[in-house]
């Protein structure tokens, strides 16, 4: 029962946590995005295309799908976020309408593009694109270790992907020059141009990131959770991840943490509605509990959040 | 430059300004989805008087026995009714500063709530159904009120607690629905009595079935009321001033919580209408465990109208067109129903770069303005030493920056 916990929360965390980290990404950098959720929609819905093309034409890349799924899942986000970051940046938006607005544009351009796509391509008039559940991958050796050898049992392939990716993510945002540009624009962007940086781009650059992060974030769910991208896929995880990384404070092993908490809460609940033997039913009332724990924790921690300075202001060359 | 000029003067007027930029918005979407239906061959006018003719607002070239245009127009009215309040909560909640991302869980916790107290009752009408609506009313202010109070006191993002509340809403409400009342055929909850539904259902004139909607004259008389609340009350200029600059308004005597807990219960009471007029009016049945995509729609239109009480007005009759008549054009046209959904959502897009083109298109007139005073010597009758080398346009443009510039000192 320990084992599963831990095996479905961190299968459920880790998604979390690498679009929470684009959130961060770009939040730091100074742009809201509540885009989160549309990107990783749509970052999924490029990654199931992408593979059903693909295995149309060769069937025998089966194995191989969740990469490419991967690759162009982020791509996709990358590419959507664009609209959200030319939108706050170049059309001066309002940062949260245009979030919300790339939000319903994501599920209904999604939902659109994968009934016509379906109807074209394959002549089925089907709303979603069948993935399967990926295959599950055991590191020998760690996974000896008592109770927290489950956290390397049954591992979905994109879990490691997203470990590698966070800690790439992760040394780019604390150590690199970029990184610290990156974090001056979100608190006072006109020293960044003083010093004879562009803002516009970090910032654009920052946001384009955080939609190749949610992308990724998409297919893992897509790819576990729901086994297929269809428009279901917008259960609200990309709001999930933003109070991720409002709780954790904006930074990214707090936000980890965060993660880890709606994982191993969501898990630990469905564990326990078994344990009790409880009907089916109940378990509505265990998936509550993550959103309750947030509630509750907030009220402790919310006090000392440290927003970023110039979170949401449009930046203006003009003004000092 | 001067290409643009007919555009700029359109839109150019700051007095017209709330409805010429939503008006260019949507014109412009209207033509991205007919390029989108060209290329997919089919007939855009088509689709488009599709979508009115579903919606009930032009007649079909035919009916199924005992329904007729005025079906549709009813059924229309009933769907637009929960979009006027949703958009309005909304619009309370954005002129306070505050974002209310959880209309639809409101309006689901009002509609359940209304549903167990009333719905299955044997009460007669005329008490049944004014209980819907306090019950709402209540349940969707608390609800909301709660998430001011959280703001306010401990700090807490109301974007993220209303999240949060959705969420925790939507589960605990679907597993009491499940247990307790749900109809094991179409795994809903079971239909409510006619005596507690705001929409009288299937009645019958002159030969076609109507539902008459209670809620579309409530959901009027509620713009006409939020408008009066914003513009012409005390609480309203409170409301505007918090929204506006919370150090200014707090300097200037107002109680910050006290007016963010009333706004957001405010808000709160109109979503839990929504939740009423939708659940217990269009629908007559809840799904368990479903968020309504109305609650995250109506953020987008009321955005689209402004958030302005009469705009909104405007907002939603649009949006809901494009909803409603979605399914009648798709099966005249064979274009996906989906696509009305992509136009809805490129209106907003479009409308969100609003503040955008107020600011390019008031800056050009600027910029005209300026040129001519650099060209021109102060005198208006001298403006034109040539007159034969100045076009017409550019007198007219002249005169245009002169009048521009009056009523901007007025």
């Amino acid at each position: 029962m320990m084992d599963r916990m831990i095996i479905d929360g961190l299968a459920f965390a880790l998604p979390l946590f690498i679009i929470a980290v684009g959130g961060i990404y770009s939040e730091r950098s100074g742009i809201i995005n509540l885009a989160l959720e549309g990107l990783m929609g749509f970052g999924a819905f490029s990654g199931a295309l992408a593979v059903v093309l693909v295995l149309r034409s060769f069937p025998g890349l089966q194995p191989q799908g969740i990469y490419i799924a991967m690759i162009f899942a982020m791509v996709g986000g990358a590419l959507f976020a664009t609209i959200h970051a030319a939108l706050c940046i170049y059309f001066k938006a309002n940062q949260v309408i245009s979030g919300v607005v790339i939000n319903i544009l994501s599920v209904s351009l999604t939902a659109f593009l994968t009934r016509q796509l379906n109807s074209l391509i394959f002549k089925a008039p089907s709303d979603r694109f069948q993935l399967g559940v990926a295959n599950r991958i055991t590191i020998p050796g760690l996974s000896e270790i008592p109770v927290l050898g489950a956290a390397f049992r049954n591992l979905y392939p994109f879990q490691i992907a997203i470990i590698l990716v966070a800690v790439a993510a992760y040394v780019l945002f604390e150590k690199s020059r970029y990184g610290m540009r990156l974090r001056a624009c979100g608190d006072n962007p006109h020293a960044v141009a003083a010093a004879g940086v562009d803002v516009e781009r970090i910032r654009f650059s920052a946001v384009v990131i955080s939609g190749a992060l949610a992308g990724l974030g998409g297919i893992s769910f897509a790819y576990s959770i729901s086994a297929n991208f269809s428009p279901m896929i917008y259960m609200g995880y990309g709001y999930l991840a933003i109070a991720a990384l409002i709780f954790g404070n904006w930074g990214m092993t707090t936000t980890l943490g965060a993660a880890l908490l709606f994982g191993f809460a969501r898990s630990g609940g469905y564990e326990l509605a078994r344990a009790l033997e409880m009907s089916s039913t109940f378990n509505d009332i265990t998936m509550t509990l993550p959103y309750v724990l947030t509630l509750i924790l907030l009220i402790f921690f919310s006090k000392t959040n440290r927003v970023p300075r110039s979170l949401g202001e449009i930046y203006d060359k003009g003004k000092r | 430059m001067n290409k643009k000029n007919p555009l700029t003067a359109f839109l150019g007027n700051e007095k017209w300004q709330w409805l010429s930029i939503p008006v260019f918005a949507v014109v412009l979407s209207i033509v991205a989805g007919s390029v989108v239906m060209l290329l997919m061959g089919k007939n855009p006018l088509a689709a488009y008087v599709g979508i009115l003719q579903g919606a009930g607002l032009v007649p079909k070239p035919n009916y199924a026995g005992g329904t007729g245009m005025l079906t549709d127009f009813t059924s229309f009215l009933d769907a637009l009714a929960p979009m006027i309040f949703a958009a309005l909560a909304v619009t309370v909640g954005f002129r306070a500063g505050l974002f209310n991302i959880g209309i639809a869980g409101q309006m689901l916790l009002a509609g359940f709530f209304a549903t167990l107290l009333v719905g299955y009752s044997d009460l007669p009408w005329y008490l049944a159904k004014p209980l819907v609506l306090i019950i709402a009313v209540t349940a969707g202010a608390l609800a909301a009120g709660l998430v001011g109070y959280l703001k306010h006191r401990f700090n807490i993002s109301e974007v993220v607690s209303t999240i949060m509340m959705n969420y925790i809403i939507a589960y605990v409400t679907s597993y009491y629905i499940k247990s307790y009342f749900v109809n094991p055929v179409s795994r809903q909850s079971e239909y409510i009595q006619p005596a507690a539904s705001l929409t009288l259902k299937n009645l019958r004139v002159g030969g076609v079935r109507i539902d008459v909607s209670i809620g579309i004259v409530l959901a009027v008389a509620a713009a006409l009321l939020v408008y009066y609340l914003l513009y012409k009350t005390r609480l309203g200029f409170e409301i505007k001033a918090v929204g506006a600059n919370k150090q200014a308004a707090e300097y200037a005597g107002i109680h910050i919580g006290k007016t963010t807990v009333t706004a957001m219960m405010i808000s709160g009471g109109l979503a839990g209408l929504a939740g009423a007029t939708f659940y217990l009016g269009h629908y007559a049945s809840m799904q368990p465990g479903v968020l309504a995509g109305l609650g995250y729609d109506a953020i987008a239109t009321s955005l689209l109208g402004n958030n302005h009480p009469l705009g909104v007005l405007l907002a939603s009759v649009l949006i809901t067109t494009l909803d409603k008549g979605a399914t009648y054009m798709s099966s005249k046209v064979g274009v996906v129903r989906e696509i009305s959904g992509v136009i809805t959502s490129l209106i907003l897009l479009f409308s969100a770069t609003g503040t955008y083109i107020r600011y390019r298109v008031n800056r050009q007139r600027q910029e005209q303005k300026e040129q001519q005073e650099h060209r021109e010597p102060p005198e208006e009758q001298s403006a034109s030493p040539a007159p034969g080398e100045v076009s017409a346009q550019q007198v007219e443009k002249s005169r245009e920056a002169n009048l521009k510039e009056g009523g901007d000192e007025a």
